[in-house]
């Protein structure tokens, strides 16, 4: 296995993690922008974008977005449910999209991590670029300075 | 409502979060209060097979005891 896959393998692991414990019925963009800043990302770091500022980023995308329609996040006030630790949690649309485009930034080399990180960055709509955006991160700055 | 499309597409996705996390949360809720998979599922509005494929499994790890009816 290759750095590189040995690497997103391990970051697929801990964003399937991150969906499950969310309660999300796949695995996203935006678990997977969570996974690369926990396993360290020299590029999100040095834009101030720790795993705790992206979370914070993240819960405002989600109350901000329901909003929109009126309805508050902070109404639902059930006990967290349980974990399902049997789910089976597939990648989806954006996670998909977002591999697409890791591939192409590394543009028929072999890819590194930061290709993976450009892969999510790329996206112009969704709920990472909405999260980014609400939280006054600017998404394009970023992709700069990831490609330093 | 926004004029931006962006918003409306946000908010749909949104809502669908929204309503995963609330499913987990409110069939637990139930069947910790003795609810019935039958009744679960038609308050859900959904078949009772589906309701336990999706949440017998998660419901006994998290110690839940469970009617059969």
């Amino acid at each position: 296995m290759s750095g590189f896959d040995r690497y997103l393998k391990d970051v697929l692991e801990s964003a399937t993690e991150e969906a499950r414990r969310q309660g999300a019925a796949t695995v996203e963009a935006e678990h997977l922008l969570l996974a690369i800043a926990a396993a360290g990302s020299p590029a999100l770091d040095a834009a101030g974008l720790d795993q705790a500022a992206i979370r914070a980023a993240l819960d405002r995308e989600f109350a901000h977005s329901l909003a929109t329609v009126g309805v508050s996040a902070a109404a639902f006030d059930l006990p967290p449910a349980t974990p399902a630790k049997d789910r089976r949690l597939q990648p989806g649309a954006s996670v998909r999209l977002a591999l697409e485009r890791t591939f192409v930034a590394a543009a028929g080399r072999d890819p590194q991590p930061a290709h993976l990180l450009l892969g999510i960055l790329a996206a112009e709509v969704g709920i990472v670029p909405r999260a980014l955006a609400l939280a006054g991160f600017d998404r394009v700055a970023l992709i700069a300075r990831v490609h330093g | 409502m926004s004029d931006d499309p962006a918003d409306a597409l946000a908010a749909v996705a949104a809502l669908r979060r929204l309503a995963d996390q609330l499913e987990d949360a409110a069939v637990e809720q139930a069947m910790r209060a003795g609810w019935g998979w039958p009744k679960v599922a038609e308050a859900l509005g959904v078949t009772r097979q589906a309701v336990h494929k999706k949440h017998l499994k998660r419901l006994e790890a998290a110690g839940v005891e469970l009617r059969r009816r």
